[in-house]
């Protein structure tokens, strides 16, 4: 069984957002609640500032602590190793989004990020939470995964886009975009990066691309020292750093 | 007030009713309670079908868990507090404190059902809860154990009170359900402080102590509460109090407990405060914006600390006023710091907040504070209802006499 498993080349990155919008077009995602997000911040003061920006994903945790504190085993892991949320099941108790050291995890009913509240512009008549313009086909829709336009006051995080990788060829060591066979089992994130930032396969697969690039490019973990051991990788080639060991300026 | 207490549930349904047209102090508790019981409910009800849960101040980016937790955890611990007073008595044989056992189990039993109440209220499927909680069975979680804990303790008081309600005091089958009662209430509070003391991401709360803290602080809100119940169901008139609940309000025994635990439970916060102020993990610039909180210096000085020399002084101990005082400041004191701790665990952002470190602002909307006022105006109209319904200051009859003798000697 695969242990699926992502890279993002911190160098490759342009912080351009195609991930994000991908993201958001492919999952049905509410504006302003984005599963995966392009974080942007500054760093120094002026004359000597420079903008940084940071992808964040779920971190699709081997050990989740997300998973542990479910008090009904909402969220779970797959064999295949991706983290996701059972909304047939989830109480809404939001003890996960306390335990989430990443602040991946979002609840349905809270107040809209962006104006207008687009749960109202496109009410929906029936469980979901909105009634998209756009959305995906109902036969992808699989509120055990946690994948579609959720329903009211559950939790809800990136998926790995579970709907397509689940369906990759069994033995696959990466979803490569630009292969063709592999393309509609590729996240659509990975799928959208102009720059090629982003890489996709089979951590517990020595020969994949991944488990190379991890090893060869010294790939390290966010916020590592928490021991969630996340499958998500950075690489940071020289001089550059996750944000959990830069130096920081203490402002409370 | 010389009730005539119901024997049969119809009978006590009637008492209940009748009690909208005495009055009493009770009475007045009742009808007061009752209505902000309705009022509040129903603005909480019409906020949650129009609006939903974003009639909370609660978001994804910053404090997950608000006031109504915070209000969940006050009545929560009051509750195991109150138990744990009952049991100086009823496991631990202090005698003294039979005259209050009655009415604590009672208070431990409404504010459960109150903090039970506004959590059901906060959750996103309440209902869910009933048959996912069970059938997870996610032996993982500090909340599943807590929420198996809580109940059995809740079941436990209600046979307890039943018990008590028969004058049955001292059956083998009473004391046990009295000691299980008590195991289960160590262990309730202590689940419900690991729910917090568990999360390593959150250095705040992080640590055995917090369940310590908990048992603590819950048996000082439980002391507090009961001393207030007392004088409220008395009209807050010393001369009105029976003469063996007298000795042990009006004798020196209850403020120094008072006291003891007040003293505890600062020393708990003084060294929580400069663990946190010391220590330069990620995240516990927390306590720094504690102390830049007005409510938490509101909490320590006034609610805290001004009690505690108010019970420690032999001029002021034994004075039903300042006890009453002194109980009442503990009490918001006690939800100041339940809502503190929970939001200041919270309001440093730990990922998004690494590059900005910034304190997450938090203000409970109209509809949390609403749940507060659902929260307390359930327990009030509960406690009523027991005090006209079930005798609550009913003790052994030989404890009676001997502290009728020492209130008399």
């Amino acid at each position: 069984m695969a242990k699926w498993g992502m890279v993002i080349d911190l160098e490759k990155c342009v912080g351009c957002q195609a991930c994000t919008v991908a993201c958001g077009m492919e999952n049905n995602r509410l504006p302003g609640e984005n599963w995966q997000d392009v974080i942007f911040f500054s760093e120094g003061t002026y004359p000597s500032a420079q903008l940084k920006w940071f992808p964040r994903p779920c971190q699709h945790c081997e050990n989740p602590s997300c998973m542990a504190v479910c008090p009904t085993h909402a969220t779970y892991k797959t064999e295949d190793g991706v983290v996701l949320v059972d909304w047939d099941k989830c109480i809404g108790c939001k003890y996960c989004m306390v335990a989430c050291p990443y602040g991946v995890r979002f609840y349905t009913d809270e107040k809209p990020l962006v104006a207008p509240d687009m749960r109202k512009v496109y009410a929906s008549k029936d469980d979901h939470s909105w009634n998209p313009p756009w959305k995906m086909p109902d036969a992808r829709e699989d509120w055990k995964h946690g994948v579609g336009i959720q329903p009211h006051d559950v939790v809800s995080k990136c998926t790995f886009c579970y709907h397509r990788i689940s369906k990759a060829p069994p033995g696959t060591p990466d979803l490569d975009p630009q292969d063709p066979k592999l393309r509609e089992f590729t996240p659509a994130c990975v799928v959208t990066c102009a720059p090629g930032a982003r890489f996709f396969g089979d951590l517990s697969n020595p020969e994949s691309n991944v488990s190379r690039i991890i090893g060869d490019k010294r790939g390290v973990r966010l916020l590592d020292q928490l021991g969630n051991k996340p499958q998500v990788y950075y690489v940071t080639g020289d001089g550059g750093a996750v944000p959990s060991s830069r130096a920081i300026n203490k402002k409370v | 007030m010389n009730f005539t207490y119901p024997k049969t549930p119809s009978e006590a349904v009637a008492g209940a009713l009748k009690m909208f047209g005495e009055s009493h102090v009770t009475a007045t508790i009742w009808k007061l309670s009752v209505a902000a019981l309705v009022v509040s409910l129903a603005f909480v009800f019409y906020m949650l079908f129009t609006e939903g849960h974003a009639a909370f101040n609660t978001s994804s980016d910053g404090v997950n868990w608000g006031s109504a937790i915070a209000t969940y955890v006050f009545f929560a611990l009051t509750s195991s507090g109150l138990t744990l007073i009952a049991s100086l008595s009823t496991v631990f044989g202090f005698k003294q404190f039979y005259p209050v056992a009655k009415r604590c189990i009672w208070l431990a039993i409404v504010t459960l059902i109150a903090g039970f109440s506004v959590l059901a209220l906060e959750l996103g499927h309440p209902f869910r809860m009933l048959w996912a909680v069970p059938l997870g069975m996610q032996i993982h979680s500090p909340m599943f154990w807590m929420g198996v804990f809580y109940t059995i303790d809740l079941l436990l008081l209600i046979v307890k009170f039943y018990l008590m309600w028969k004058d049955d005091w001292d059956s083998p089958f009473s004391h046990f359900i009295g000691n299980a009662g008590f195991v289960a209430v160590i262990l309730a509070s202590g689940m419900l402080g690991l729910l917090f003391g568990s999360m390593a991401m959150r250095p705040m709360w992080f640590g055995s102590a917090t369940s310590l803290f908990f048992i603590i602080s819950g048996a000082l809100s439980g002391a507090a509460a009961i001393v207030v119940s007392v004088y409220l169901a008395y009209g807050f008139n010393p001369n009105n109090v029976p003469a063996p609940l007298r000795s042990l309000t009006l004798g020196d025994q209850l403020p120094k407990v008072f006291a003891t635990l007040i003293g505890i439970v600062l020393m708990f916060l003084l060294t929580r405060i400069w663990v946190g102020l010391w220590s330069n993990i990620d995240g516990m610039e927390g306590f720094v914006a504690l102390l830049h909180a007005p409510w938490f210096h509101l909490e320590v000085w006034v609610c805290l600390a001004l009690p505690f020399l108010m019970m420690l002084s032999p001029s002021m101990q034994q004075v039903p006023k300042w006890q009453v005082t002194a109980s009442v400041l503990v009490l918001v004191g006690m939800f100041i710091e339940r809502l503190q701790f929970i939001v200041a665990g919270q309001n440093v952002p730990m990922f998004k907040g690494t590059w900005m470190n910034g304190v997450t602002p938090y203000t409970p909307s109209l509809t949390e504070w609403a749940l507060v006022v659902v929260g307390i105006s359930t327990a009030l109209a509960l406690y009523a209802l027991g005090e006209r319904l079930f005798n609550l200051c009913a003790a052994p009859k030989e404890c009676m006499d001997v502290a009728g003798q020492l209130a008399q000697g």
